[in-house]
């Protein structure tokens, strides 16, 4: 649609609900806040079984303490799709210290093989490349990677 | 090429050899944007196919509710793995998954207006000029409804099926959930709903929390839905139900006496 679309119009109804719903917006007027809040709830526990299916070595890693990590981190931050959501939050627990030994071997190997900017798709690496996590350090050579040193 | 018949699966690739093995299955159910068109299916797939199981692709990302037109790109897909998998019709669902540039990550209710009806009709008709095969429209389970509603699901779903002349994939899951969350009476709504334009049904397990019935896919089916199921056939039977399970898998064993349950409560033949 070329057109803006009017203020109260479904569209901006829509759009203020799924801001509401994944991105920390306010409850649009007339919704019953109870059910929006499980509703919200549950998207971030689906959200969370689709990042756990792409990272499983760093949901495994924080073990009990998964679920609560990535709601923590991931309330108010609209998806990305589950590869980028899991990435982004494996380099915010790098930074600060909070990423699991098997967390790190993941991301090791996702950074030997893609090139992340964080902002565009991951591509994967042409040349051959090595990926360094704290301890971990896996490298890329003709599309192939392995895992070369495990962190600890 | 049929409909499809009898109890079916829904197909994910964590439970392929376990599909595989089902001897008297003739329908399975795939994720359609799990598929890519760029080449052979799965070789899961293929198998199942030349053993005259038909795939039904089942679209969750077209957002046939949301107010810009269905993006081109989602409809060539979807069509292309109709084709790719030769599938007696696909289906999608009586909802909405982005606006404002933001993805829901799952599937959001609608208002049940008549704009909103004028919404999703227009999507599907678009939807319709582009695929090789007939769409069923699937109902969605949701946790909160608009404020302004005009229509009842019944009129909603009636109206929407009426002007897009589209089938119905009926998830008897979502019926559940709809009804114990909003307080109503399952019944009321199957004695109103159009069964003879039911593709074939879902069935699924979910679990209450806080309150809530939540439509999983990761738990058991539970009781109420399996009775709901056997109330459903007993008015008029489709031809095909099919089981919905995305994760927490149990053992092959509880699978396959779950999806005998399903049987039983349909009238079906078992296939397993």
């Amino acid at each position: 649609m070329s057109s803006v679309p009017a203020a109260g119009s479904l569209a901006v109804r829509q759009a203020e609900l799924v801001a509401a719903l994944v991105a920390g917006g306010p409850t649009p007027p007339g919704f019953a806040p109870a059910p929006l809040a499980a509703a919200r709830a549950a998207l971030l526990r689906k959200r969370a079984g689709e990042v756990a299916r792409h990272w499983p070595l760093l949901a495994a890693g924080l073990g009990p303490n998964w679920p609560a990590t990535f709601l923590g981190w991931a309330a108010g931050r609209p998806t990305n799709g589950g590869l980028r959501d899991g990435w982004d939050l494996a380099r915010a627990l790098h930074t600060d210290h909070a990423l699991p030994a098997l967390g790190a071997d993941e991301l090791a190997v996702r950074e030997a093989a893609f090139r992340y900017d964080g902002h565009r798709p991951p591509r994967p690496r042409r040349g051959p490349a090595l990926g360094r996590v704290g301890g971990a350090l896996a490298g890329q050579l003709a599309g192939r990677v392995r895992l070369l040193r495990p962190a600890r | 090429m049929t409909g499809p018949h009898g109890v079916g699966i829904g197909w994910r690739p964590e439970i392929a050899g376990f599909v595989a093995e089902l001897p008297g299955l003739r329908f399975v159910e795939v994720i359609a944007e799990a598929v890519s068109t760029a080449g052979p299916p799965p070789d899961a797939l293929v198998q199942l196919r030349e053993r005259g199981v038909a795939v039904v692709p089942h679209g969750v990302r077209l957002s046939l509710g949301g107010t810009e037109p269905v993006q081109p790109a989602r409809v060539a897909h979807l069509a292309a793995v109709a084709e790719l998998l030769a599938a007696p019709l696909v289906s999608e669902h009586i909802a909405f998954v982005r606006a404002g540039g933001l993805e829901a990550g799952h599937l959001l209710p609608l208002p049940r207006t008549r704009e909103a009806v004028d919404v999703v009709c227009a999507n599907v008709a678009r939807a319709q000029a582009e695929l090789p095969v007939p769409i069923a429209l699937e109902p969605i389970a949701a946790l909160f409804d608009w404020p302004d509603d005009e229509l009842d699901e019944a009129a909603f779903l009636s109206e929407i099926l009426t002007r897009t002349d589209a089938l119905l994939l009926l998830d008897v899951a979502n019926v559940h959930a709809n009804a114990r969350n909003r307080g109503t009476d399952p019944l009321t709504l199957l004695d109103r709903l159009p069964l003879d334009r039911v593709a074939y049904l879902h069935v699924a397990g979910g679990a209450e929390q806080g309150g809530f019935y939540h439509d999983t896919h990761t738990h058991p089916v539970c009781a109420p839905v399996l009775e709901l199921l056997a109330e459903l056939c007993a008015r008029r039977r489709p031809p095909a139900v099919l089981l919905e399970r995305d994760g927490h898998y149990p053992p092959a064993a509880e699978l396959r006496a779950e999806l005998d349950a399903v049987a039983t409560a349909a009238g079906l033949p078992t296939v397993t």
